[in-house]
């Protein structure tokens, strides 16, 4: 079993600001890793950086087999992304909208895959409707079927809750098993229970740097809490 | 800063060197030689006959088909400030393409100085170019084409630092204002180009009589010239060391901050 | 997928959109109709025997210049808002085809406005005057004109997407570096309208001094344009 992501050193610095600090960690494939960390730790940045968004300023990351850098280009195909910004535009349809975007990722018959899609998140009723008459877990449903259509091995996940309520974060949280598959996934999170439930592997940030990088296995919640406010506590005071 | 492993190769630009032990000297070097030609400009070089109008023309309440002009010793302060700042856009433009290869926040730093020294240069072409239309074509304002690319000119440097005002993201930023700086050099020759070369009947044709300037002539000029090159230098030295302690500080008084409030 | 498969997908979904909710198209037609209402009350006051005809070409390229500018304001604002530019550049797509996309487009709706609103112009303003046979040369330096205007307007108009006071900001770019092509379009304009003696040498002139600035300002924007959406 190979690696989904090996970061080695990624740094994101302009001038004298740092915002990620000599970064290294290790992902093996299927795994679920989620960020922890305090506002301004860095995390956005990070995610940024595995989705081929923004260059790092130094460091390498070999993920799915490709460089970051040099075979970003490809890489933008095995690599689904999701945001709060549903990236969705609300004059179009669901279905418009996710043509649009299978058609760019250059998927081979995009008419069947958003067919599918919209089926697997229980959309296509409204898939002729334009975006903009959805409520917020609608938008994230449609949001993930975007995040899908080119069938991606890494899926990579920014605070996908914020905004959500009770119930379209437990239909999220369905979703996102239903189509586990044999992904990866990173996520970045606010929400320290929640995302120590969901996860397999635990990174915590701070300041740009990597303070804890761990197994779920050999952290009890309890101690991860206890690491984590002792983490953020350094860093804001 | 306290980060000794990355180093803080490429954020500062190198002050301090032997450029930093020189521009005091040029700029004494500088004025000296601008005043001198100045003054040589006026007892030295021939009073010379002014613009030869098409025709006879009304200058300054006086018909007049040509006229010997004081105001033509404008000239002298006029061109050798037009070519410095156009020699500080080349170097702004240049410091911006090594920026956008490089990605190092000392070249932005450095793009950013020449295109301040390019304004003030620019300013006082503006400045003096409006007197001389004043004087020998005696309107204050033509749309010739050299007077309107340098009002362009102007426009656009302005525009350059509004826009650094206007991003919070220091990368971010850097790129934009790289990216401007290309466009803007790119863009002024273009302008002189098509606003000289695009036939008009409106504007009357101004010639000047006698091609050729006397070493009386030539010697002030270019002591002129060379002293506001120095001079243009002279500043932008002063100016970077300035601009880097600043930056220093800047970056020191966020590293105390930050162990203070960890503390 | 290869570069015009992606360039057609962006530009349909750009038509499609603006199809759907009208909205540049509809705020960039009101705007050009008030200008021209100000036009009627700057122009009240001058004697009938003004030469309205020697303005127009200026008179026209002031209309287009400012309406163009509200337009290209609204190309990209929409791209940000739901973050809908960053599903684009996740996707694998070259981002000079965006650029070239999105001129395009932004070239289209410009030429549809104005082809009312010239038309409308010359409705209100050019009632009374004979203009020259050789008016419908005015064709090419709008052409030439929109394209220029739709590139670099682009461009500018993702600079300054992200910045405060972004409106004000790209007029102040956009004015002084599209001023040579604008004033080479009014020459050419002016020319083919008024068609005095020997008009052709200044118009043909103008157009190729117009296109010399739109082939090095687009080559250029297009090169540039990675380092401004990457930024």
């Amino acid at each position: 079993m190979t690696d989904a992501i090996v970061a080695k050193g990624l740094r994101k610095a302009f001038g004298s600001r740092v915002a990620v600090d000599d970064l290294s960690f290790t992902l093996p494939k299927g795994r679920f890793l989620v960020v922890f960390g305090p506002n301004g730790a860095g995390k956005t940045t990070l995610l940024r950086m595995l989705s081929t968004l923004s260059r790092p300023s130094a460091g390498s990351a070999n993920i799915l087999g490709l460089d970051l850098i040099e075979d970003a280009q490809e890489l933008r195909r095995h690599i689904g992304f999701i945001s709060h910004a549903p990236m969705l535009y609300p004059a179009l349809s669901a279905s418009e909208n996710l043509l649009f975007f299978a058609r760019l990722q250059g998927v081979p018959n995009p008419q069947a895959r958003v067919k599918d899609l919209l089926d697997a998140v229980e959309l296509s009723h409204r898939s002729l409707d334009p975006v903009s008459t959805f409520s917020r877990g609608m938008l994230q449903r449609c949001s993930i079927a975007r995040a899908l259509l080119g069938d991606p091995e890494l899926l990579l996940l920014d605070e996908p809750y914020s905004g959500l309520d009770l119930r379209a974060a437990d239909i999220f949280d369905q979703l996102l098993s239903d189509h586990r598959a044999d992904r990866s996934i990173v996520m970045v999170s606010h929400d320290l229970q929640h995302g120590y439930d969901l996860a397999d592997q635990l990174l915590l940030m701070s300041r740009g740097k990597l303070l804890l990088s761990a197994d779920k296995d050999d952290l009890p919640f309890d101690e991860f809490q206890h690491r984590f406010r002792a983490g953020a506590g350094m860093a804001v005071g | 800063m306290g980060d000794k492993r990355t180093g803080n190769a490429g954020i500062y630009p190198a002050v301090g060197t032997w450029a930093d032990t020189l521009a005091p000297i040029l700029l004494l070097l500088a004025l000296l030689l601008t005043t001198i030609g100045f003054v040589l400009s006026f007892i030295w070089a021939p009073p010379v006959y002014g613009a030869s109008v098409n025709g006879v023309e009304v200058i300054g309440g006086q018909v007049v088909s040509n006229v010997l002009l004081i105001s033509q010793k404008i000239f002298y302060f006029h061109m050798p400030v037009a070519i410095t700042s156009f020699l500080a856009l080349v170097a702004a433009a240049f410091f911006a393409v090594r920026f956008l290869m490089t990605r190092e926040a000392r070249f932005d730093t450095m793009s950013r100085v020449c295109m301040e020294i390019a304004l003030v240069f620019v300013i006082m072409t503006m400045a003096t170019g409006v007197m001389w239309t004043r004087f020998e074509w005696g309107v204050w304002w033509t749309w010739e084409p050299r007077l309107t690319t340098y009002f362009i000119l102007m426009l656009i440097v302005i525009g350059y630092f509004i826009l650094r005002n206007a991003i919070d993201d220091p990368e971010r930023r850097a790129v934009y204002a790289a990216v401007l700086a290309i466009i803007a050099f790119v863009d002024t020759p273009i302008c002189f180009m098509i606003t000289r070369l695009v036939p008009s009947s409106i504007h009357p044709v101004v010639l000047r009589q006698g091609g050729g300037m006397g070493v009386s002539m030539i010697v002030p000029l270019l002591m002129i010239m060379f002293g506001m090159v120095m001079l243009g230098f002279a500043l932008y030295r002063l100016r970077l060391r300035s601009i880097v302690l600043e930056q220093k500080c800047d970056a020191l008084t966020e590293t105390l901050e930050d162990q203070r409030e960890s503390a | 997928m290869g570069f015009f498969e992606q360039y057609r997908v962006l530009l349909r979904k750009d038509l499609t959109r603006e199809f759907r909710s009208k909205e540049m198209l509809s705020s960039m037609g009101i705007y050009a109709l008030l200008v021209l209402v100000v036009y009627g009350a700057a122009l009240s006051q001058t004697s009938k025997g003004l030469d309205i005809l020697q303005m127009s070409g200026g008179l026209i390229w002031a209309l287009i210049v400012f309406t163009s500018m509200l337009g290209l304001n609204r190309s990209f604002a929409f791209e940000k808002e739901q973050g809908c530019l960053e599903g684009i550049l996740l996707a694998p797509i070259d981002r000079s085809t965006i650029f070239l996309s999105k001129a395009t487009s932004n070239c289209l709706f410009l030429l549809v406005v104005e082809l009312i609103t010239v038309p409308l112009f010359a409705f209100f303003f050019l009632g009374g005057v004979t203009l020259a046979p050789s008016w419908p040369l005015i064709v090419f330096p709008l052409l030439l004109g929109s394209i220029g205007i739709a590139g670099v307007g682009t461009l500018l108009s993702t600079i300054t997407l992200e910045t405060r006071g972004k409106d004000v900001l790209l007029a102040v770019l956009f004015v002084p570096l599209l001023f040579p092509l604008v004033y080479a379009c009014v020459a050419a304009t002016t020319g083919c309208m008024v068609g005095s003696e020997g008009f052709m040498t200044t118009y043909l002139r103008s157009l190729l001094l117009a296109g010399g600035y739109d082939i090095i300002m687009l080559s250029l924007s297009w090169a540039l344009y990675d380092f401004v959406i990457s930024a």
